[in-house]
């Protein structure tokens, strides 16, 4: 057989042999079938990131030809103090926000798979919030979190706790948001779930009958067999917070993007008030792409790093 | 078996083509439909209703979209099919639409459907015109006054018949109108100038200046008028200390629609305002037995001269230049500055006309508190907001500087240097 050779990996080639009438058929109604997603990837995914990678380096107008202008889009972004906010803002979200919500999400998982009554019910009620549309939840959340009546800060202050200002403090508005975010981490904890049912048993009978008890077994069999589930969690909830937008949208009320004093403009929404509202589509191009890039190195990182920590059974 | 599969699919296409071909004959040419974008729009039944008027009178059908996110606009603009006619918030964005090509100057649908630009208020057309073009029609506007309420006053032993006169004793009235509890926290507010949003160009301009030189080729945002305003306005805040103020006030803003409001529970004396709050929508409907006055915003002592400094915003209509019958577009636009139809519309919402003749409409001046503002648009002190291309990016700037100032006693000195810094070659750079 011919292969292709990759440093480690080798590629077997396809071999080439002449095709009958019935291959033939076989190949047209594959493609036919492959058609619809096809276009749609090329109309609605291709072209529009090969644009705006043109429009990147270019003064974007709607109707005149577009203006080549260079680097300097890139360029302005590195002296754009908005820029460097808007960054700090969402990683920020993401260095707290997403191991925060992996914690939190694992710990109810574990307790939604101990075997109790009404196990069932607990499950749906932990799942719903995640089934609220997003605006509905943050609309909500604004009331919960709103400093005269919101029941959160009546809740804390029956322990004494006088809450602080969600809203107007820009020391609280993020740490607003990841609590928002928390309160719809259902999909999380399913998918962490799932992953506990494939914890071996006999490995955790083994371990009972050695004497471990539910702490050590938790860490040192739980944990290390449901590292790929963690792994797969991070990385979504890793790319999903780097485009954080929709909550920060709603929760500034009836106030300006980014309220209070910037503490939620955050890296997409900049790019939206760059494009849709300042009409700079082509410096929007390149915040896209630079927050692509982000992406892509934090998610090759974290996969590179996580060789070490992560565990796959066979 | 793969063969039927592939016949029954080629079947379906061609299936679909052939509706598709029908789909497009079915849609006659004669029963056009003309499209009205409204960006703003609480309630977009009656604006249907409003336009329905003109499809009995012409027999032109006009569908109403309002109202709008601002960033579904753009996209339309440049599109292949945008309204016929568009009516924006603000004039904000009509220079940079001009600039980029998205919308037309309207001489010639001004001559074409017979618009007299004389019947309009100078500075509500003012905002539509650039070199000696007029790029949009004003259409309906809004200014702010002073709102004070009676009972309050009574109580803190002042006149409940007479409002500050200078900026000065508007201060001292705030005084007398703020009760603070022994340890700090605020229990009632005698004013705060930036409830429910900012009006620092109301301010600015009493001071005697603005943050774009008149024609708007500068910025002038780190001038004496404009360090002034911001630090008078901070005084409010830092006096009662500004977490004080800011614990007290915060959720205000998002109450503006009920009962909660802190002007109608007692708890805001003083504060600035548009018109519609005099109309059935607003405190008659949320706090009918409120008890309040209104009058223009006092100006500073030494400069008596700018009473009835007022600044006007508004809606602002506009024909994309895509649209495809100008024509129609220009009758449509005609159509709605009719002093019946502006007079009709804007008294139903509370707002001030722009027509001359359509204010002379009982609706607008029975209402003494109405009235007010009715005569603040012909005051000559009346002022447009000078805009620039770069006026939405500014402004969103410009806030976070009001919030750093107001919201957390910063001096406003070095921000609005910076403010100038920043913005001086983004307006040269636009204006090239």
């Amino acid at each position: 057989m011919l292969e292709l050779r990759l440093g480690r990996w080798k590629l077997p080639l396809p071999q080439f042999t002449k095709w009958g009438p019935r291959d033939r058929l076989n190949f047209r109604t594959g493609m036919l079938f492959l058609l619809p997603w096809t276009i749609g990837f090329l109309a609605f995914t291709l072209y529009p990131m090969v644009m705006s990678l043109i429009y990147s380096f270019s003064i974007y107008h709607s109707k005149a030809p577009l203006e080549w202008n260079g680097i300097k889009n890139y360029a302005d972004l590195l002296t754009d103090n908005l820029f460097w906010t808007s960054l700090f803002n969402t990683v920020y979200m993401v260095a707290i926000g997403v191991p925060l919500t992996l914690f939190a999400s694992f710990f109810c998982a574990v307790l939604l798979n101990l075997k109790v009554r009404g196990q069932a019910l607990y499950r749906v009620v932990y799942f719903l919030p995640s089934i609220v549309p997003t605006v509905a939840s943050t609309i909500l959340w604004l009331w919960i979190l709103n400093p005269q009546a919101g029941i959160l800060n009546t809740v804390l202050g029956y322990f004494g706790i006088d809450g602080p200002n969600w809203m107007t403090n820009p020391a609280w508005s993020k740490p607003g948001l990841i609590l928002l975010g928390m309160w719809g981490m259902g999909n999380t904890i399913i998918i962490y779930l799932s992953g506990l049912q494939d914890v071996s048993v006999s490995l955790l009978e083994a371990a009972e009958l050695d004497g471990a008890n539910w702490w050590q077994r938790l860490w040192n069999i739980t944990v290390p067999m449901v590292s790929p589930i963690t792994l797969f969690n991070l990385i979504t909830g890793v790319i999903a917070m780097f485009q954080y937008f929709a909550q920060a949208y709603v929760f500034r009320g009836f106030q300006n993007l980014g309220y209070p004093l910037n503490s939620t403009l955050f890296y997409s929404v900049l790019l939206y008030q760059n494009a849709f509202q300042w009409l700079k589509m082509g410096y929007a191009s390149a915040m896209a792409w630079v927050l692509f890039i982000i992406i892509l190195v934090c998610t090759l990182l974290l996969l590179k790093v996580s060789d070490r920590f992560t565990y796959y059974a066979g | 078996m793969t063969k039927l599969l592939f016949k029954l699919l080629t079947l379906l296409a061609l299936a679909s083509m052939v509706l598709a071909a029908c789909g497009g004959q079915s849609q006659a040419p004669e029963t056009k439909t003309l499209r009205v974008w409204i960006q703003w729009g609480d309630n977009p039944q009656q604006i249907q209703t409003l336009f329905d008027k003109y499809t009995a009178e012409t027999g032109i059908k006009v569908e109403v979209t309002a109202p709008l996110e601002t960033d579904k606009i753009l996209p339309a603009l440049t599109g292949s099919e945008p309204p016929d006619v568009l009516v924006l918030s603000g004039g904000d964005l009509v220079k940079s639409y001009y600039k980029e090509g998205l919308v037309d100057e309207l001489t010639g649908a001004i001559q074409a459907g017979g618009i007299d630009l004389n019947d309009f208020f100078e500075a509500p057309l003012d905002q539509c015109k650039m070199d000696g073009k007029t790029l949009c029609l004003p259409w309906g506007t809004d200014m702010y006054a002073l709102f004070w309420n009676r009972d309050l006053f009574e109580a803190a032993g002042l006149d409940p018949e007479t409002p500050p006169a200078t900026m000065e004793e508007l201060a001292e009235f705030a005084d007398k109108l703020t009760k603070v509890a022994p340890d700090g926290t605020i229990e009632q507010i005698g004013f705060l100038p930036d409830q429910a949003w900012g009006h620092s160009d109301l301010y600015i301009q009493q001071f005697g200046g603005f943050w774009y030189n008149e024609d708007g080729t500068k910025i002038t945002v780190n001038s004496q008028p404009v360090i002034d305003a911001m630090l008078w306005q901070q005084q409010f805040y830092t006096k009662y200390g500004v977490d004080n103020v800011m614990a007290f006030s915060s959720g205000w803003a998002d109450a503006y629609m009920s009962a909660d409001y802190p002007f109608y529970t007692g708890k805001l004396a003083m504060y600035v305002d548009g018109e519609w709050m005099t109309g059935p929508n607003f405190i008659s409907a949320f706090k009918p037995e409120a008890s309040y006055g209104v009058a223009p915003f006092p100006p500073p002592a030494d400069h008596p001269e700018r009473a009835n400094t007022a600044v006007v915003q508004g809606t602002v209509a506009v024909i994309p230049s895509g649209a495809a019958d100008k024509e129609a577009s220009a009758k449509l636009l005609a159509w709605m500055m009719s002093p019946a139809i502006v007079a009709e519309e804007f008294c139903f919402n509370a707002n001030l006309p722009t027509s001359k003749k359509a204010a002379a409409d009982p609706c607008f001046t029975e209402n003494p508190k109405f009235k007010v503002f009715t005569d603040l648009i012909s005051s000559p002190n009346a002022k447009i907001i000078v805009t620039t291309p770069i006026s939405l990016e500014f402004n969103d700037a410009w806030a976070l500087v009001e919030e750093q100032v107001l919201h957390t006693g910063a001096d406003p000195k070095p921000l609005l240097d910076q403010l100038q810094a920043d913005f001086e070659p983004k307006l040269a750079d636009a204006l090239k």
